[in-house]
């Protein structure tokens, strides 16, 4: 992720990020996309559904 | 009396005519007006409401009322929950211009209710988005064991006026750890109760799917009574759990007997500090605990947590981000908005991934009653921190690592105490008691036993500095 995909993103959401920010933003979203990255490498079996009605 | 007496030795007095809640009351506000400018827990003391409400309650018995089962103790909350006059800062300078809350959170409600006398509120990471309380607007908030240090967070107040001895009793709020790190880090009890089981009806959310609220404490029969105090139904969280609270205080005296107890192995064992793993043995140990028990891709479970923390906070402060980025702390701003631009995709995946792992949890309970892992990975960090910190051959966030062994467990909603371990000339530890979704009682028992024992213990704080 660089601070261009960063300024793309943000725009799509009507988000202004100044230029001093988006180094970190990136880098933050860069961390999430990888935690992400870790959850989607496991095979979840097809039925499994979100949780709407959550009880622990 | 002294503030410095536990909450229930405070009540019992007030209650017994042989001290005066104004007189407890007063004697908290200046402890609070001595103390904690070196400290910084508060941003807000209500010294004239509360010495008036302990009047209140003085009068109460004095009619021959029941002024309730906290009568007279002073307690203080994290600045997350409504108080009724105060502005509801959430740890933010955009909040600060908001209108005060018209009435008090539900929790904070109840525990008035009980007779507790609200001093102040508590000091905090932007919008609970942290683990440290490094609070940019309005400073940090310093550990009483050691001023140089963080308190944890994000409800780092509310753990250090209780380790401080500034107040018996606090709430915090915990999302991925925020009341369980600052417990451990500042040495006192904390209690996550299960999701849905304390309501969070006027409190700012951080992330939907997994805020919880709860009481922190120096022993742990405050910790069962403010719980009793608080948990319970509550219409107005769609979140909380229908059914009753079984009360918890009447479980303290009935020991261990019965109930498994298992360390929890794997990803709770790796990227620890000697300190951490000394205490989860000394606790097994003390308990008999020899089974060791492992919940199936925790270290996913994280994962996914921080996925849904992120696009539930930045979701949730979306307008605020488009109209007043500028205003956040730049230790949250840069989180939230990278948390704001992430797929759906990766966050549905991340909620399907918690239904299959809470299946996994609950397999894991079939064997044991009650699991032990480290709270936190290293006791209290310095404030200003480096922002990376290499263990072994990985390079992890320093503060984000904070949580590395609670928010597996809070994604699913499991009730834990943290447990406060202080070996002399050390900073404190914790160590998480972690049991099945409403099970709390079987939290407290183990809890009352290993203080019972001595193993674990909260003195008021003594600086080292």
């Amino acid at each position: 992720v660089d601070e261009a995909d960063v300024e793309r993103l943000a725009a799509h959401l009507g988000l202004t990020i100044e230029a001093a920010w988006r180094a970190a933003v990136a880098a933050h979203l860069d961390g999430l996309l990888a935690a992400a990255r870790l959850v989607a490498e496991f095979p979840l079996p097809e039925d499994t559904e979100p949780a709407p009605r959550f009880e622990p | 009396m002294a503030t410095e007496s536990s909450a229930l030795a405070i009540a019992d007095a007030v209650r017994a005519g042989t001290a005066r809640a104004r007189d407890v009351v007063a004697g908290a506000l200046e402890g609070i007006a001595r103390r904690d400018p070196a400290l910084n827990c508060f941003t807000s003391v209500r010294h004239d409401a509360a010495l008036a409400e302990a009047d209140a309650v003085d009068r109460r018995l004095a009619a021959g009322g029941d002024a309730g089962p906290l009568a007279g103790v002073p307690f203080a909350v994290k600045n997350l929950f409504d108080v009724a006059g105060l502005a509801t800062l959430a740890g933010s300078k955009i909040n600060a211009g908001q209108p005060p809350a018209a009435r008090d959170a539900t929790a904070v409600a109840r525990l008035r209710a009980a007779g507790a006398v609200l001093v102040g509120v508590l000091n905090m990471d932007e919008y609970a988005y942290g683990f440290t309380t490094e609070n940019t607007h309005y400073g940090p908030t310093r550990n009483p064991h050691d001023p140089t240090r963080v308190p944890g967070g994000s409800s780092g107040g509310s753990a250090a006026a209780v380790a401080a001895g500034l107040v018996p009793l606090t709430l915090g709020t915990d999302t991925n750890g925020s009341i369980r790190v600052p417990a451990a880090l500042c040495g006192v009890f904390g209690l996550k109760p299960t999701f849905g089981r304390v309501s969070r009806a006027g409190v700012v959310p951080l992330a939907w799917s997994f805020d919880h609220a709860g009481p922190f404490a120096r022993d742990v029969a405050d910790l069962a009574a403010a719980y009793d105090a608080i948990a319970g139904p509550d219409p107005r969280d769609p979140a909380c759990a229908t059914s009753a609270a079984a009360p918890c205080a009447v479980q303290l005296g009935r020991g261990t007997e019965g109930l498994r107890i298992a360390v929890l192995g794997g990803h709770f064992t790796r990227l620890a500090g000697d300190e951490a793993l000394a205490a989860v043995a000394r606790v097994a140990a003390a308990l008999r605990a020899r089974a060791e028990v492992t919940l199936p891709e925790a270290h996913r479970a994280r994962a996914a947590a921080q996925v849904i923390t992120a696009c539930e906070g930045g979701a949730y402060h979306l307008e605020r981000l488009r109209t007043r980025a500028a205003d956040f702390d730049p230790m949250t701003r840069d989180r939230f908005l990278a948390g704001a631009v992430l797929p759906a995709a990766a966050y549905t995946r991340a909620q399907r991934f918690r239904a299959w792992y809470r299946t996994r949890v609950a397999e894991a309970f079939r064997e044991a009653d009650v699991l032990l892992a480290p709270t936190t990975p290293w006791p209290a960090l310095p404030i200003g921190a480096p922002m990376t910190t290499r263990i072994g051959d990985e390079e992890v966030f320093t503060r984000g690592h904070l949580g590395v062994f609670t928010q597996p467990l809070s994604f699913v909603g499991l009730p834990v105490i943290s447990v406060p371990l202080v070996a002399a000339g050390a900073l404190p530890v914790g160590v998480q008691l972690i049991a099945a979704p409403f099970n709390e009682a079987a939290l407290f028992r183990v809890a009352a036993q290993l203080e019972a024992d001595g193993v674990v213990a909260a003195p008021v704080a003594v600086s080292r500095h």
